[in-house]
């Protein structure tokens, strides 16, 4: 690091309760300690730094510090910080002791496993529900603002923002990011077993085909109605956000009575059933993919026998925000924390963890400079023309329909 | 019933029948009859996703109704009632030689260990089992590489997993206990004189069992059935996480219509429908139990003949031989093969207990897949070495120090041993409390605090659950079995629909009903701000859990009671005892076992509470299976398997520590495992 002005910022950074701190509980774990330390230097270098890239600080890609003009505030918090997000979502240092060490707040986690839960929770609590940072999926949001389960941004309190690429800001679910902000997007594709399905498969076509042929009983598709008719309609030259009865019936005929007899599972976290050999083929979200790359190699696999498929000719863009939920017990706590997470050290170190893009703008300069070692990058990254392919989902009466075909495929399947 | 007439000056009962039961009745009103009804006024209503609560309730309509009834419905719903009644069948089939073994051929101090390993299982996670149960059925894991290698399944492993088998497997598995433990009860109250007697005169073993001991089990495995049935029919948490498609369950298909399409009426629609199909089939059931006996007996004559020639065929036989000698001879190999076979049932319990704490010790990142190399960085992950370490040492030190102290007064002979023996639980009292002051353990020990604070949030709420179950269902068993009347057989009803309302939809109305009295005085004020040190969220667990608990435990407490007659407290009321006294000295001591195993078993179900949990939980009340339920939605990693072992330590340690107070108290140990056993 030979950034001239960090003497001084590193005293404002890292006070003397956090020293304490530090050799309180991080010492225990002297691993975690150091890289916590080596993001509070890096994240306190000047603007105007323009170098070395992270080779040359030491091994650690933490260590590094991203180049070019990026905005590194750090704000101070206190208290607990309760947050209610989907499951296994975040590194766990970065809602754990890390987030401690750095803003001072105590983090707690709980998990939800759907948007409407998280709104059956908060709607019922009446903005009492102690949860201070919540993460809907983008086309949640709007309905969230208009039950005031969210509060709005003091934007002041997130200068980082300003480090999100502007493509993955004003989204049309919140276009002023008033109340809510990227955490990370993904999209769905396939994942097969090439010694099982020896054709090469390219788009959902092929996807469907296989399932109802060589991985008959063997495949398995994400639980969620709207994704499952995705399928269809993306592979049939449709909008997923229609509306159209009579495409809807079509899309019902296909999968409960042709389709669903040849499902296995419905599974929106295949990984961990992949490498225990439950599937030949699934449909699944990019980072769960991912991981299942390195759960086949845990289990004793082959992962070179798999492959990923982006989901063709279209196929889901989802985005999951930052949100500050209504009522929030220690709402500074969360302002802190969301404009931490913007820091592209910590973005990226949790990028790394979980597999999926958090929207910082220089993407692709950010991970050879702070994870060059990342692997199956064309897993969480996506060429312009892919990205053109992508579609978000709306929420329209449509949803009824798709919950409820995806209910008859279960009860097709299950017979 | 005379004795009632001819005694004026006895102190009398007075007020209503239901006095006792009045508590309970308050609180099925408050948090279960009246939050129920708006969710079936719900199904009435119409979807709309704008509202802060997604129900129109301005046109009310039918339609949900003539929704729910098509194909799909009644398709899910055959499919789950053949996988329950095929799943309780299994558990009478492989219950009931166990429970026939340990109530008649055992010794006292082996029935008390063989109980107590079928109820230790019981006190895992029930989550955490189920998962583990991934792990033998999984095509690729060792096992099934195993069963590859030695020929016994093809190269592809055991393709088990995501099948409806899966299910049937961890469903067996999962609810055995509550089956045996019944059967047990019931088969242990038969007088053995009775068997004796269908001996003497005659009978051979199968003719006893089929004659004699069976039809006195009767009651218990009607209560083992219903224990066992209500809850599969609403389980899916079991099929999530095993099944797949084909292993799909109502339960799971109510759920998704609250929690994915958001559509609250239609849901609403399918639980009371659900409702009432499962008690249709319990009705028919039980139409079933009463007709099948007429007709045997219609068969009576023909068995007559029957028994009368093996009883000559027999006395032939014992003339021949001399008697005794040839029973025993063909005794052994029987009670051979149900000890065996008790063996195996017992291994089968522990199976995934020992994977989880395997498991616990996996060096990769999923708990579920073993990677070859144990480590226990998943134990470091979670603990603060340091102050766990600390901790331990301090407990050790105190609890030491009662011990030498009890050495010494006990040589000195200064405390009669009555007193001496309150020692023990004093000091594990004293190190528990001293370590509670000193520091804040359960954040201090765990490094990943959610876990720590999962795992102390599980005790809070189940143990308070568990008492207010105890309470209610203990005063309104007692107003049952000895005050019945028109009013029972509507309360009888009411704990009926406890048991068979899906949970999902008393979660939907708890938690709307929280919303709803948040502004009313008091009960407002309790949820939001909590009682004392325990938070308002702690206070909605209490309510949510205690539903259930608490029902079960009316049910064990009447009826312990109703095979009891009523003459000692009958006589207490005339040797001139006032009710209040009746109660403490004569009805609390013959309902206590009952108490102590309906409560046992409410702390057992309440610890494993996931579904209504989940919704009514707030931040800072999440319980070890919420937080776990959420994590079986994406990887679950190894510290969950930590975390379930140091929760069953714990929860051990708290059961022996209870069970030492209750000896010290008096109880025989004998008595102890009958209560645990729910007699």
């Amino acid at each position: 690091m030979n950034t001239p002005k960090m003497p001084k910022e590193m005293r404002i950074l890292a006070p003397h309760s956090f020293r304490e701190r530090l050799s309180r509980r991080a010492v225990l774990k002297a691993g975690t300690a150091a890289a916590g330390l080596a993001v509070v230097v890096a994240a306190c270098g000047g603007d105007d730094d323009g170098g070395s890239s992270g080779g040359d600080s030491g091994g650690d890609a933490l260590g590094a510090q991203a180049s070019g003009d990026w905005s590194r505030v750090i704000n101070k918090a206190s208290g607990t910080l309760a947050m209610y997000t989907w499951g296994d979502y975040n590194d766990p240092d970065i809602v754990g002791a890390l987030a401690e060490a750095e803003l001072g707040a105590t983090m707690k986690v709980d998990y939800y496993g759907s948007n409407e839960d998280l709104i059956t929770k908060l709607a019922s609590s009446n903005g009492n529900s102690g949860f201070d940072i919540v993460v809907p999926t983008g086309p949640y949001v709007p309905q969230m603002i208009e039950k005031g389960l969210i509060q709005k941004f003091d934007k002041s309190l997130l200068p980082n923002i300003s480090n999100v690429d502007p493509s993955y800001l004003a989204q049309a679910w919140d276009p002023g990011n008033d109340y809510s902000v990227c955490k990370n997007w993904g999209t769905t594709g396939f994942f097969y077993d090439t010694s099982v399905i020896t054709r090469e498969l390219k788009n959902w076509q092929d996807f469907l085909d296989a399932c109802m042929n060589e991985a008959s009983g063997n495949c398995s598709m994400l639980d969620t109605g709207p994704n499952m008719c995705g399928v269809w309609f993306w592979s049939n030259g449709h909008d997923w956000n229609t509306t159209d009865p009579a495409l809807l019936d079509e899309c019902e005929a296909f999968l409960v009575d042709e389709f669903a007899q040849h499902v296995k599972a419905f599974d929106s976290y295949p990984s961990t059933a992949i490498a225990e050999g439950a599937y030949s083929i699934s449909m699944a979200w990019n980072g769960d993919a991912r991981q299942a790359y390195y759960r086949i190699q845990d289990a004793g696999g082959d992962p070179t026998a798999w492959k990923w498929v982006l989901g063709a000719p279209e196929t889901e863009l989802w985005m999951d925000t930052y949100c500050v939920a209504a009522g929030a017990p220690n709402p500074e706590a969360a302002h802190a924390w969301i404009n931490w997470e913007l820091i592209p050290e910590i973005s990226i170190k949790d990028l790394q963890y979980h597999g999926y893009n958090t929207g910082l703008k220089s993407m692709s300069q950010l991970i050879s400079e702070l994870a060059p070692d990342l692997e199956y990058g064309d897993m969480i990254f996506f060429t312009d023309n892919q990205v053109s392919t992508f579609r978000t989902q709306e929420i329209t009466p449509a949803i009824d329909r798709h919950v409820d075909i995806l209910n008859k495929m279960k009860a097709k399947a299950g017979g | 019933m005379t004795a009632a007439v001819s005694a004026p000056d006895r102190r009398r009962w007075r007020g209503p029948k239901f006095l006792l039961a009045i508590p309970s009745i308050i609180w099925y009103l408050l948090f279960f009859a009246i939050p129920i009804a708006f969710v079936v006024i719900y199904s009435f209503g119409t979807k709309d996703v704008s509202r802060l609560l997604p129900v129109d309730l301005s046109n009310l309509t039918t339609k949900n109704y003539a929704d729910v009834f098509d194909d799909t419905f009644f398709k899910v719903f055959r499919a789950t009632l053949r996988i329950a009644i095929l799943a309780t069948a299994l558990c009478v089939l492989i219950g009931l030689p166990v429970a026939y073994f340990v109530a008649f051929k055992v010794s006292e101090r082996w029935r008390a260990i063989i109980l107590a390993a079928i109820i230790v299982p019981s006190f895992t996670s029930f989550l955490i089992r189920t998962v583990a149960w991934r792990i033998p059925l999984a095509p690729n894991g060792t096992f099934s590489k195993w069963l590859t290698d030695i020929g016994v399944v093809g190269e592809q492993g055991i393709q088990l997993l995501q099948t409806q088998t899966a299910v049937q497997i961890a469903i067996v598995y999962n609810y055995l206990g509550f089956m045996i433990l019944p059967l047990f009860v019931a088969l242990d109250r038969i007088d053995v004189r009775m068997r004796e007697a269908s001996k003497d005169l005659g009978a051979g073993r199968v003719a006893t069992f089929f004659g004699v001991t069976l039809p006195l089990a009767g009651p218990g495995i009607i209560a083992g059935v219903l224990l066992t049935f209500i809850p599969m029919c609403g389980d899916y948490v079991t099929a999530t996480v095993l099944g797949g498609a084909k292993g799909n369950m109502i339960g799971s298909m109510v759920a998704s219509q609250f929690s994915q399409a958001q559509n609250w009426p239609l849901g609403s629609a399918m639980a009371v429908l659900m409702i009432g199909a499962v008690l249709a089939v319990l009705i028919a059931a039980s139409v079933i139990y009463v007709v099948i006996p007429r007709a045997i007996r219609l068969l009576d004559p023909v068995a007559q003949r029957l028994r009368a020639a093996r009883h000559e065929r027999s006395a032939a036989a014992v003339a021949k031989l001399g008697s005794e000698p040839a029973r025993v001879s063909r005794v052994e190999p029987m009670r051979m093969a149900m000890s065996i076979w008790t063996v195996l049932v017992l291994v089968f319990m522990f199976i995934p207990i020992g994977l989880v704490v395997l498991h616990s010790f996996n060096g990769g990142v999923s708990f579920t897949i073993w990677t070859g190399n144990p480590s226990n960085k998943w134990w470091g992950e979670l603990f603060d070495g340091g102050s766990t370490f600390a901790l331990a040492l301090r407990f050790l030190v105190i609890v030491g120090v009662f011990a030498v102290a009890k050495r010494l007064i006990a040589a000195r002979g200064a405390l009669p041993n009555r007193r001496l023996n309150w020692l023990g639980p004093i000091g594990f009292a004293v190190a528990l409390v001293v370590n509670g002051l000193i520091t804040d353990w359960f954040r201090d020990v765990f490094d990943f605090v959610s876990i720590g604070d999962a795992i102390r949030n599980s005790f809070l709420a189940a143990f308070g659950a568990t008492v207010i179950a105890v309470i209610l269902g203990g005063l309104s068993g007692v107003a049952l079995a000895r005050r019945p009347g028109t009013w029972s057989k509507i309360f009888m009803g009411t704990v009926f629909l406890i048991l068979v309302t899906p949970e999902v939809m008393d979660a939907i109305a708890l938690v709307t009903w929280f919303q709803r009295v948040s502004d009313v005085p008091v009960l407002g004020y309790v949820f939001r701000e909590g009682i004392g040190p325990f938070s308002g969220g702690i206070a909605k667990l209490w309510v949510g859990q205690s539903l259930y608990a608490s029902a079960v435990v009316t049910l064990i407490v009447r009826a312990r009671l109703s095979g009891l007659d009523e003459s000692l407290e009958e006589a207490a009321a005339d040797l001139g005892a006032t009710p209040a006294r009746a109660f403490r000295q004569i009805t609390l001591p013959l309902i206590s076992s009952a108490l102590v195993a309906g409560g046992l078993l409410s702390f057992t179900l309440c610890l494993d509470n996931a579904v209504i949990s989940t919704l009514v939980s707030e931040a800072g009340s999440t319980t070890f299976p919420v937080a776990l339920l959420g994590a079986t939605k994406s990887t679950i990693k190894p510290f969950w398997g930590v975390g379930a072992v140091v929760l069953f330590i714990v929860t051990m340690a708290a059961l022996v520590f209870v069970a030492r107070v209750l000896r010290r108290s008096g109880e025989s140990s004998s008595q102890i495992a009958a209560t645990l056993a729910g007699s």
